[in-house]
């Protein structure tokens, strides 16, 4: 199988503490594959495994067949593997532009030396990168922020300039981190509606979150981490009534629906 | 052979003062996570006030002056912690500050003249090593103070609490630990113990205006060679610098005898050993 | 946004400079003040350029430029090269040293990299000083030829404004650039910069090698202007006062290491007493610390958004929220 995002057998340890233990997943385009586990089951360490933020200890991870396994987080994303942070800290007076423009950086031709020379190329470059951030922010309905500081968005318009930003690099496959944390209900809706747009074009997207709802609305698939394994594997509606998956993920709580609000 | 002895100890001796500079630099970022670049200036400003008053008394001015300084200091600090600065590079930059108002000070009051006060200008001679006994002296008491502080940090509840504040600032508080009276507390202590390291560069080799940041550097590279962390490493890091520059002064050069402790300094933050770590990491 | 929109600060540098310099250059301590002071310019603006853009608290410039003034005098004096064939070595000697320690600590914390300068700073002022058979020792390099079309030092007051200028220029595209923004998402999330493709000690690195650069050519420029060059001329502790400079503009502005300058080094030379240079430093850098960090600079921009916001709120403009609301 070599198409698609590919991690198999992912190993990693901190100092004698075995984070992850042989998790397989694969995230075929156009699909969003759920990632959810209880806290410290894994599902960051893996996340930021594929990433290129942890360096596995075993294991192999490839797009498209291509190994990118150990690479560093800025070889992952020009190979086409983009993320979002939960709650990224920007300097609150950048544009909503500017940020999105800066998730174009891996596809910057021009040189350090061409830049601070103000050289030609470098100047149609640049026009050329805003030109690509506002179509992207085009797409997600993000346009008429074009201006507005990032330090005054609300928590789910945040988000939303995430995925943008990941997006404009010309992202093939979609990491989101916990993306529904802490937005209101509306937001979500708002956030899933793009996601699946996401999907649609052809990107494929591995969502890691608590918010089951969430989880259930968009994701073919989901695979659900404990204590470093895959539990169990297959359709959210599946996932949900296996009983190793609730008495571990939801044990606690004992309800779904309770859980789908107030975890976290 | 001989040679070698003699620089070995002389450069133990030598080392030890940089063990007094050394101790509270580790305590302070143990406790605050910053830099406190003013302590080279503490040991100046204690050295120029004991000199001009001489004696005890001036020695006691001397420390009080050191004191003062670093007083001043902490409360910068902590100005700077209650307009919700957390930031230990600011710190830093702070210190810096009032490094050059006490050097620029010492320069318009004393002018460019050295400080210098000898006491003791005996020496023992130990088969055919000719030790000085102002520089036994320093040693003994950098071990002393050492010592104490060590016992403090180990053994004691103030200890406990700098070790508690040390870890987790933050739970501490809420613990009640007077975390920011701690941080003042330790600024003090530099502040006491710099002076210490100044009077006792007076009465050995002395100390003008342009010394503090070579001292603060020396120090800075004492406190880390055997990692940041206890104040006895502080000690062995002094000896082990003393030594070292000793040793390249004795085989090598005189330049690389000065550069000695700013090597030590790159080596050993890019080889980054464990005890560092907290020091050298924070980035991806 | 047009060419003119964005080079606003070399413009308002260059205007201040037109108008300014043709007064000053009347007087002959004022042209000589106003070489000297543009010298120290350039050398707070590498200290913006580090520590404003790529975070590195730097306290290694004036070594950096003691290299540029060194490669000056021994390059013309020893090995008799024109004037102006220097300058290549001026800028490239500092880059050479300042990249691959930098590449050594730029992964380091923010305040282990500060220290990583200090001692790269003295390593280089400890070998210049001890190098004597090429160096010239403590007694350092005297006769250092003039450019030579510039001799008169209003002449050198104008090449060095205008290589402020020229700088200035330069820093203002690299912040409108790609790197430039990949800087500023760098010094405030080095994870988020990694995940937009940016290798972070690699790009730290580089622009910490520009901002060594900068800082030889104000060592060249200063070998030339002053004819000679000693340890003494550019020591450690001009290395700090730069970066007091910087803090006191406002280091993360590309025309605050400017203004910091002109405000401590321009009004110490009308104080009486010039060992009270550093009294009056330190407490300038612990006052702005104090009142405002972000330095003088950042101070006229929060009054700005204040006045700004106050507009729009009378106006009635559409506000974030609003916006936000009718998005569909």
């Amino acid at each position: 199988m070599s198409g698609g995002l590919v991690a198999k057998g992912m190993e990693v340890s901190f100092g004698g503490v075995r984070a992850l233990r042989g998790v397989d997943i694969v995230v075929s385009p156009g699909a969003v594959m759920g990632l959810i586990g209880r806290n410290g089951s894994g599902k960051s360490t893996l996340f930021n495994c594929i990433t290129g933020f942890v360096r596995p200890s075993g294991g192999r991870v490839s797009v498209d067949g291509k190994d990118i396994t150990g690479m560093r987080p800025h070889q992952v994303v020009a190979k086409g593997v983009g993320r979002t942070f939960q709650t990224p800290r920007l300097e609150a007076r950048t544009s909503v532009l500017t940020a999105v423009t800066c998730g174009l950086y891996a596809s910057v031709r021009s040189s350090l030396v061409g830049a601070l020379f103000g050289s030609p190329w470098a100047m149609r470059e640049e026009r050329l990168l805003r030109e690509r951030a506002e179509a992207e922010m085009e797409r997600l309905g993000l346009a008429n922020l074009r201006h507005v500081e990032v330090g005054k968005l609300s928590l789910g318009l945040l988000r939303l300039v995430e995925v943008a930003r990941c997006l404009v690099s010309g992202a093939r496959f979609v990491m989101l981190d916990e993306p529904a944390a802490g937005l209101t209900s509306v937001e979500k809706d708002k956030l899933a509606a793009e996601v699946r747009a996401v999907a649609a074009r052809g990107l494929g997207v591995l969502l890691v979150e608590h918010n089951i709802d969430m989880v259930r609305q968009l994701c073919r698939s989901v695979a659900v981490l404990e204590t470093g394994n895959v539990l169990c594997q297959g359709t959210p509606d599946e996932v949900l009534r296996n009983d190793d998956v609730i008495r571990s993920y939801l044990g606690a709580l004992g309800d779904i629906e309770d859980a789908a609000g107030g975890w976290q | 052979m001989i040679h070698f002895v003699e620089y070995v100890l002389r450069g133990a001796l030598a080392g030890a003062i940089y063990a007094l500079l050394a101790a509270p630099m580790s305590l302070l970022f143990a406790t605050a996570r910053t830099i406190d670049f003013a302590v080279g200036a503490y040991a100046l400003i204690a050295a120029a006030v004991a000199a001009t008053i001489g004696g005890i008394a001036g020695a006691e001015a001397g420390l009080a002056a050191a004191m003062l300084s670093a007083a001043i200091m902490s409360l910068i600090f902590v100005g700077l912690k209650r307009l919700g600065c957390e930031d230990g590079i600011v710190f830093a930059l702070a210190s810096f500050g009032l490094s050059a108002v006490i050097e620029s000070f010492v320069l318009w009051y004393w002018g460019a003249r050295s400080f210098i006060v000898s006491y003791v200008a005996a020496s023992w001679s130990l088969g055919g090593i000719r030790l000085d006994q102002q520089g036994l002296f320093n040693l003994l008491i950098a071990a002393i103070v050492v010592v104490i502080l060590h016992v403090v940090v180990r053994h004691s509840s103030l200890g406990r609490m700098m070790r508690a504040s040390a870890v987790n600032a933050v739970g501490a508080t809420l613990a009640a630990i007077p975390v920011e009276g701690l941080q003042m507390g330790v600024y003090l202590a530099g502040g006491l113990l710099a002076g210490l390291a100044g009077l006792l560069v007076l009465y050995s080799a002395g100390i003008d205006f342009t010394a503090p940041l070579g001292l603060t550097l020396s120090g800075f590279g004492a406190a880390i060679v055997f990692g940041v962390g206890s104040p006895l490493r502080c000690l062995f890091g002094g000896i082990a610098m003393g030594v070292a520059q000793a040793l390249a002064s004795g085989y090598l050069s005189e330049a690389l005898s000065a550069m000695t402790p700013f090597l030590f300094i790159l080596l050993v933050l890019s080889m980054r050993p464990a005890d560092t770590e907290a020091l050298a990491g924070g980035r991806p | 946004m047009s060419f003119v929109a964005r080079r606003g600060n070399t413009l308002v540098l260059a205007i201040c400079v037109l108008i300014a310099l043709p007064v000053v250059t009347r007087n002959a301590v004022w042209t000589d003040s106003a070489a000297l002071l543009g010298i120290y310019a350039l050398l707070a603006l590498s200290v913006g350029l580090s520590y404003g853009q790529a975070g590195i608290l730097t306290l290694s410039q004036a070594a950096f430029a003691s290299l540029g003034a060194y490669a000056a005098a021994i390059c013309t004096v020893r090995w008799g090269w024109p004037p102006l064939a220097d300058l290549p070595v001026a800028l490239l000697l500092p880059a050479l040293i300042a990249f691959p320690v930098a590449r050594l600590v730029a992964r380091l914390s923010p305040l282990a990299t500060a220290l990583s300068t200090l001692a790269i700073g003295s390593i280089i002022a400890i070998a210049i000083r001890s190098a004597d058979d090429f160096t010239g020792g403590y007694m350092g390099i005297a006769g250092v030829p003039s450019i030579g079309f510039v001799k008169a030092p209003a002449s050198y007051a104008w090449l060095i404004w205008a290589m402020v200028v020229i700088v200035v220029f330069l820093y203002e595209n690299l912040c409108h650039s790609a790197y430039g923004r990949a800087l500023n998402v760098l010094r405030f999330d080095q994870a988020r910069a990694a995940a937009d493709g940016v290798n972070p000690p690699m790009l730290v690195s580089a622009a910490f090698a520009i901002s060594s650069s900068i800082a030889g050519v104000s060592g060249w420029l200063y070998a030339h202007y002053i004819s000679f060059v000693s340890p003494e001329s550019l020591d450690a502790h001009l290395s700090i006062s730069a970066l007091l400079m910087a803090v006191v503009g406002g280091a993360e502005f590309i025309l605050g290491p400017i203004l910091g300058t002109l405000l401590l080094d321009g009004l110490t030379r009308l104080l009486p007493a010039a060992e009270l240079q550093g009294v009056y430093y330190g407490i300038a850098l612990i006052v702005i610390l104090l009142v405002a960090r972000r330095g003088i600079f950042g101070l006229i921009e929060g009054g700005l958004a204040q006045v700004r916001q106050l507009r729009r709120s009378r106006s009635g403009e559409v506000t974030a929220l609003e916006i936000e609301a009718s998005r569909p």
